[in-house]
């Protein structure tokens, strides 16, 4: 163990607070009141012994009558006609789509249960985020409407049609606009729907805009190459990453698409050829991206222009007079501009910024450096993000002069992410005819007199083109719910259309346009969900127009956003927008950085916020000149100096019961240049963090190299040279001679980024127990990703390179190490020798087996695990009334998987490495007579890893990738030192600090 | 007091015998129905007197017709009663030996009936002689002239759920009267002691009463004697005491055992379904009803369209005097289905099964790991099924006959390629042993419960 770095989970663990320590030796977080009962008022009281005999002959009075009760009736209940396609029993998949990406949709006897990823997916191959694993509760959201309103009142639809066309007729009368709001737009059919919609009602203009836009790259592109698109980055063609405040592995334009790609200049295969990308992150928050980066530097938001305008001028060679107003910064530039240059054609820049000239000066940076057609992609441009929220502020504009006779919201909501919602509202008044799709009286519907609900996209039919050439279907995996009808067909409906129905009109769009271009047929693309046409050839590109106007705007932008204390929205990994803010998947799954669960907060620099004299968890006023919100302090190591950070997408208002009220909402802010004002005020808001629930004591169980190390020795850091110790075994080792399950998980892979939780908690039944619950570390997580914090304590020797590591002090350069942790299936595992009842034993699989039913809720095992994974159900989750608002309500159980059961209260629970899973596979292996190859059976964590990180496989059969991956150099287990012989290996993390060339 | 007493007496010796009359009353009306019973069927055997001609007909009727005709009611082809009078002889006789040619050839009666039944043809029945046919048509004209059968002299309708609560009834009742019998005696019992006291004060003196009790009553007190040197036995009383703990507490332990366990378990169903008849008698393969056996991890019970797949046509008409089966009729009524027109409605009405095998939520349990892989007969588990005019529990379906069955049963690992490896494996390790489902972790928690 070579490594000095000192890790810390928490800023009290690393400062060793000592109420840390006291409160971290315990290994539940509040003790039970044993000793009170027994010493206090127990037993002194007037009458204990009559009491306790009347309780007891009570008890066993009922016990005995509920005791001579016969067996409970069931009733079983076959189909009258049984569909063909289902077996009661049997999952059925079918192909569809969630935001473009084609998704597989697991269905058990008619519900969907879970969404995976269509493994020929040419965008996510087979891997989801966090929100799409979660969609599938929306299906099941209680706060849906049942019927379409009028005017706040259920009304059957013939009453909504007439409403509808009589508004939109009277607008068109009028000469008045209709107008059709809708965030992006990229399915082909939904823009056909709208155009015919356009042909029966000319006065009809169809705005979009994004709550996040993209509007500044989209509008920079049309300057500098006249194609106002987004185009698509190529990260795995880049060798030198540099980002300025883009979080393109949580949540910057394509995530997912973006991690596959970066992830594979970095990977266990990538590492082998010796071969690993830089990437070095200018930000102002800790991002997920910024929390992966090689090399991080903090600035602040008004910092970013002046960085990237000293960027060119160090590639182009131009002298410019605007100067940085931060050494570390400006020092880094110059190392920065250095490596880029040394990278042409495989570098790339990009900025999280929304501002049009930013963007310009971002293209005329990376044309210098030649990305056109080696990382950026212009010619097969991105459709995900088309919005634009000018086109949107000149209808408020219209709306706000009267001019405007009738809106329709389809999946919008201005009312909660508008920048000015007030002014939006406002205008709002004086439209007559007002219509929302919405599938929920949210912010917008409940101020719109119809609300035509949408269906689920698991009830409808559509499509998608996200990307250039790369068209996905959506088709229906259940009958609607409610009485919901699509928001196309209600347009054509009103447009008087002669096709009705939705499905005819998809199906005759794709046999008109998609299906003669990729030579498919209907049927082809109903089963492999997706049609992916050739890339177009890439044309050369040059960037026209004078890049010196750009500077001087980008200049003087920057010199008004600088402020005393300059604020930094951001987007959130886990609640994105905030559209899906009634999911309690999304709501408890803790932030990538900070581990906070359900609210969103003021992130402080500790140094800085020390400055300020502002404790954490204190309450504070950020305030601009027009809008003002009250957040609970969080300490957020990394963040830069003078700004604080703020999620957008929560506070919501009308999404239901789930995310009512959770956090505030800082989409107002957007409309400011960001200078705000912190004033503390009364109270203390302690958020609900999962991170610092267990103390690790300073042990070594996380392990890096730097790439240069790794070069050196593959095994660099991860503690595998020279001999290992003897060790001994008090027990008689476990044969596995069938299968032997085991685990490797790549720490230099693994982005932090949660699909892995929300995927496990779908897959596993895992219920979800609110903020308090979270409060009081009670969290039920099966998976849950461990973040360590460290920065370099000793001052090595600094080559030139390696100075951007090296600055230190103000707590902002931290770096960061993402683990995954679950159950580690030990052999000997310490769990199974504590537990009095044996309710949890080893399998001869390998495997450490759980018998909820045996469990008597001792506990002794959570104690006894060193890995601390072991989850005690406090509550009975499942049928008690405290959870209605998560879980607990018949509806949305329908979402349950019928092969897991749900646990009682009184039991424990942990990672089963889905047994369900490999049960089936093996049990699918017999019935074909066939071997069980490696990869028919996969976790729900693997098979949703946008990054691959986590490798499951048979560690028995040598041909398998995980047999493979364990063998790697960097493989190394977490505690090993216990011989508690756990089967999940860990690869070291590599940082590649620049020193070698990539 | 004493008049009280002996009144009280009276009273209980009349209700023991009250009890007893009860008690023989079912026994007497049974032995009176089946009385009646025989006279009605003696009583319709006079009425039938077979005529030359119906009877041959009768039989060749009942062997090749009933499938699809009934005389009174219209099956899948049209009820045959007054058939004599709607077409003349020599028709029916070509058109029962090949009524399809006749359709062929343009008969325009034949082509109106053909149309009628959906353009169903029947079958042509070559092998039939003149003869035969007139000797059936007479059958039908004999038949046919009695008019409908009376609806209440058809068949009873087999005892449905309330016969299984009317057994509980008169088990309760029985216990009702025997408790109300024994609370009586007890109250008999407290009179006297209440009345011996009353004496004693009245006399005020002990002795006397002492003597008095002595006197009256010579037999109870040797009695009496013994019974209290017994209990002063104290040996004696620790045996009986320590005798009736074990026999309670076995009997305790054992029923402890069987909580929950629900062998036997023969719930009345909605449908009267009869295994015996099904897989026994008719031979149909388990898994035609129950397909997904083989596939899945519920046998599940066959939908309603499955049964349509024979009660389409076949409808036990034969048994239940040219009417279908009360029982088939449920199947209709549940798919809305009209065996006139032979169309299905839109009032269907979902057929609401008792469940038997219940495993607890906490098992998982799959048919096809067992059925399909392990190709185990479906009577092990559920027992003589071909037997079972009402199915019930055979198993008791507790983890011990899980675990003791996993034990035993060597892997049925032959030709399947996914044991080759595993087996290979093994084989390393514990050479020559018998590999059962236990030594390949049949037994492990994790199998069956998560």
């Amino acid at each position: 163990m070579d490594s000095t770095k000192k890790y810390w989970k928490g800023l009290d663990e690393r400062n060793n607070a000592s109420e840390f320590v006291e409160s971290n030796k315990h290994e539940f977080a509040e003790a039970l009141p044993i000793e009170d009962v027994l010493e206090g008022a127990g037993l002194s009281a007037p009458t204990p012994r009559r009491d306790f005999l009347k309780t007891m002959g009570f008890g066993l009075g009922a016990v005995s009558l509920a005791a001579c009760t016969v067996a409970p009736t069931k009733k079983s209940v076959p189909y009258l006609i049984k569909p063909e396609e289902v077996t009661s029993g049997i999952p059925n998949y079918y192909a569809s789509s969630y935001k473009g990406a084609s998704i597989l949709v697991k269905t058990r006897e008619g519900r969907p249960i879970k969404v995976e990823g269509n493994p020929a997916c040419t965008i996510n191959s087979g891997s989801l985020d966090a929100q799409a694993q979660a969609s599938v509760l929306d299906l099941y959201d209680t706060a849906k409407l049942k019927s379409p309103l009028l005017n706040g009142v259920e009304h059957p639809w013939e009453d909504i049609d007439a409403y509808a066309k009589a508004g939109l007729n009277k607008a068109q009368a009028a000469g008045k606009t209709i107008a059709i709001v809708t965030s992006t737009v990229n399915s082909p059919s939904t823009k056909a729907v709208i155009a015919a919609f356009t042909a029966k009602y000319p006065a009809t203009k169809h705005v979009a805009y994004d709550a996040i836009s993209y509007s500044g790259i989209i509008n920079a592109n049309k300057n500098s190459f006249g194609k106002a698109v987004l185009p698509q980055y190529k990260f795995n063609n880049a060798k030198v990453i540099v980002s300025f405040g883009a979080d393109f592995l949580g949540s910057w334009i394509s995530p997912l698409q973006y991690t596959k790609q970066y992830v594979s200049n970095r990977n266990a295969a990538s590492l082998k050829s010796k071969k690993m990308s830089r990437h070095i992150q200018f930000e102002t928050g800790l991002s997920l991206t910024g929390t992966k980066a090689d090399s991080r530097i903090a600035l602040k938001p008004s910092e970013e222009g002046i960085a990237l305008v000293n960027l060119y001028a160090e590639l182009s060679g131009q002298a410019t007079s605007a100067k940085l107003n931060n050494a570390i910064a400006e020092k880094a530039i110059k190392l920065v501009a250095k490596e880029l240059s040394a990278a042409k054609g495989a570098a790339l820049v990009v900025s999280g910024s929304n501002d049009e000239h930013t963007q310009s000066l971002v293209n005329a940076i990376n044309s210098l450096l030649g990305s056109y057609g080696t990382t950026i992609d212009l010619d097969n441009p991105s459709y995900q993000y088309t919005g634009n929220e000018a086109d949107f502020m000149a209808l408020v504009t219209q709306m706000k002069a009267g001019s405007v006779g009738a809106v329709l919201f389809l999946d919008s909501n201005p009312a909660y992410n508008y920048c000015d919602c007030k002014g939006f509202k406002e205008a709002l008044t004086k439209v007559a005819t007002k219509i929302s799709f919405s599938d929920k009286n949210d912010e917008t519907a409940s101020l719109c007199d119809a609300v035509a609900i949408n269906h689920n996209y698991l009830e409808a039919w559509g499509d998608s083109n996200p990307v250039e050439g790369y068209y996905a279907i959506t088709q229906p995996t259940i009958n609607p719910v409610y009485n919901s009808r699509q928001a196309e067909e209600s347009l054509l409906q009103w447009a008087d259309n002669p096709v009705k129905d939705y499905y005819t009109f998809v199906k005759a769009n794709w046999e008109a346009t998609v299906l003669p271009l990729a030579g498919k047929t209907w049927a082809d693309v109903l089963q492999a969900g997706f049609v992916s046409l050739p890339a177009k050839a890439i044309t050369p590109i040059t960037l026209s127009g004078d890049i010196s106007a750009t500077i001087a705007t980008v200049i003087s932008e920057s010199k008004k956003m600088a402020a005393a204390v300059e604020l930094h929205l951001y987007n959130s990994v886990a609640l994105g927008d905030g559209k899906q803010g009634n999911n309690p998947f999304l709501q408890e799954l803790p932030d990538g950085v900070s581990k906070v669960t359900w609210d969103n907060y003021a992130a402080l620099n500790p140094k800085y916020a020390q400055k300020l004299g502002i404790a954490e968890f204190d309450l504070v006023t950020l305030k601009s000149d027009t809008y003002s919100i009250d957040l609970p302090v969080l300490f957020q190591p990394g963040q830069a100096h003078e700004t604080v950070s703020v999620a957008l997408g929560y506070g919501r208002e009308k999404v239901g019961k789930v995310g009512d009220g959770v956090g505030k909402n800082a989409y107002p802010f957007l409309a400011t240049n960001g200078a705000v004002t912190i004033t503390k005020i009364e109270g203390y808001y302690e958020l609900a963090q999962t991170q610092t629930h267990h103390s690790f004591e300073g042990r070594d169980i996380i392990r890096e190299a730097t790439f240069a190390e790794y070069l050196e020795n593959p095994a660099h850091g991860s503690g595998n040279h020279g001999e290992k110790h003897k060790t001994y075994d008090l027990w008689q080792k476990f044969e596995q001679p069938g299968h032997n399950w085991v685990m490797a998980i790549d720490l230099n892979a693994c982005t932090g980024c949660g699909a892995c939780i929300v995927a496990c908690n779908a897959e596993n039944n895992v219920p979800v127990v609110g903020k308090d619950e979270v409060y009081r570390r009670r969290e039920m997580h099966w998976i849950r990703i461990d973040r360590y914090y460290s920065y370099n304590e000793e001052n090595k020797s600094i080559t030139e390179e390696k100075e951007i590591d090296e600055i230190e002090g103000r707590m902002e350069n931290v770096s960061v190490v993402h683990q995954p942790m679950m159950c580690q299936h030990c052999e000997h595992a310490p769990c199974e020798t504590v537990c009095p009842v044996l309710a949890t034993v080893h399998s001869s699989e390998g495997i450490n087996h759980m018998a909820y039913n045996r469990c008597v809720g001792t506990r002794y095992c959570a104690n006894n695990c060193p890995y601390k994974v072991r989850r005690f159900n406090w509550f009975n989750y499942w049928n008690d009334s405290r959870f209605d608002n998560y879980l607990n309500n018949e509806f949305t159980q329908l979402a349950l998987n019928p092969d897991v059961t749900t646990r009682f209260r009184g039991v424990m629970e942990k990672c089963s490495m889905c047994v369900q899973r490999i049960q089936a596979g093996k049990l699918k292996a017999k019935i074909d007579k066939t071997t069980l190859k490696d990869g028919d059976v996969k976790m729900a964590c693997q098979q949703t890893c946008p990054a691959n990180a986590i490798i499951f496989g048979d560690a028995n059969d040598p041909e398998s990738e995980v047999s493979k991956a364990l063998t790697d150099e960097r493989v190394y287990y977490v505690l090993e030192e216990l011989n508690v012989q756990p089967g999940v290996g860990y690869m070291t993390k590599i940082t590649n600090t620049g020193s070698h060339e990539a | 007091m004493r008049n009280f007493s002996s009144g009280f007496k009276n009273l209980v010796k009349s209700i023991t015998l009250f009890t007893f009359f009860i008690f023989s009353l079912p026994t007497l009306v049974c032995a009176q129905t089946t009385a009646v019973d025989t006279s009605k069927a003696a009583a319709s055997t006079v009425a039938t007197a077979p005529s030359g001609d119906a009877a041959a007909g009768e039989a060749l009727f009942k062997a090749n017709c009933t499938s699809c005709h009934a005389l009174n009611k219209r099956v899948l082809g049209p009820a045959l009663a007054g058939v004599n009078n709607r077409h003349n002889e020599a028709w029916l006789i070509k058109w029962i030996k090949n009524s399809p040619a006749m359709v062929a050839s343009g008969d325009k009666e034949a082509v109106k009936i053909y149309e009628e039944y959906n353009k169903a043809a029947m079958t042509p029945f070559p092998q039939f002689s003149d003869d035969d046919v007139k000797n059936i048509l007479a059958y039908i004209k004999v038949e046919g002239d009695k008019g409908p059968v009376d609806k209440t002299d058809g068949p009873k309708l087999p005892p449905s759920a309330d016969a299984g609560y009317s057994n509980y009834m008169i088990f309760g009742l029985i216990a009702v009267v025997i408790v109300a019998f024994l609370v009586i005696l007890l109250l008999n019992k407290v009179i006297g002691t209440l009345e011996r006291l009353l004496l004693k004060r009245d006399n005020a003196g002990i002795t006397l009463l002492e003597d008095e009790q002595l006197d009256e009553n010579h037999q109870p007190k040797d009695k009496l004697y013994i019974a209290r040197k017994l209990v002063k036995n104290k040996k004696l009383v620790f045996f009986v005491v320590l005798c009736g703990v074990l026999t309670l507490g076995s009997f305790g332990w054992m029923d402890l055992w069987n909580t929950g366990v629900q062998t036997g378990y023969q719930p009345v169903q909605p449908i009267k379904f009869s295994h015996q008849l099904h897989a026994g008698t008719n031979q149909i393969k388990c898994q035609y009803c129950h397909s997904s056996a083989w596939k899945s991890k519920h046998a599940s019970i066959p939908s309603a369209n499955v049964c349509m797949n024979c009660h389409k046509y076949v409808q036990a008409t034969e048994k239940y005097n040219g009417e279908i089966s009360p029982e088939i009729k449920k199947i209709y009524a549940a798919l809305d289905y009209n065996p006139e027109t032979q169309k299905y409605g839109e009032n269907t009405r979902p057929i609401e099964w008792i469940r038997i095998h219940n495993l607890p939520d906490l098992a998982y349990f799959n048919h096809s790991q067992h059925v399909k892989v392990a190709g185990i007969e479906c009577e092990k588990c559920h027992g003589p099924i071909k037997e079972m005019a009402e199915v019930y529990q055979y198993s008791p379906l507790t983890m011990k006959w899980c675990i003791n069955c996993h034990r035993v049963t060597e892997v049925n690992s032959k030709g399947n390629a996914y044991y080759d490896k595993v087996l290979a494996a093994h084989e390393k390790i514990k050479k020559g042993e018998k590999v059962t489902a236990a030594v390949l972790g049949g037994l492990e928690c994790g199998k069956c419960h998560y």
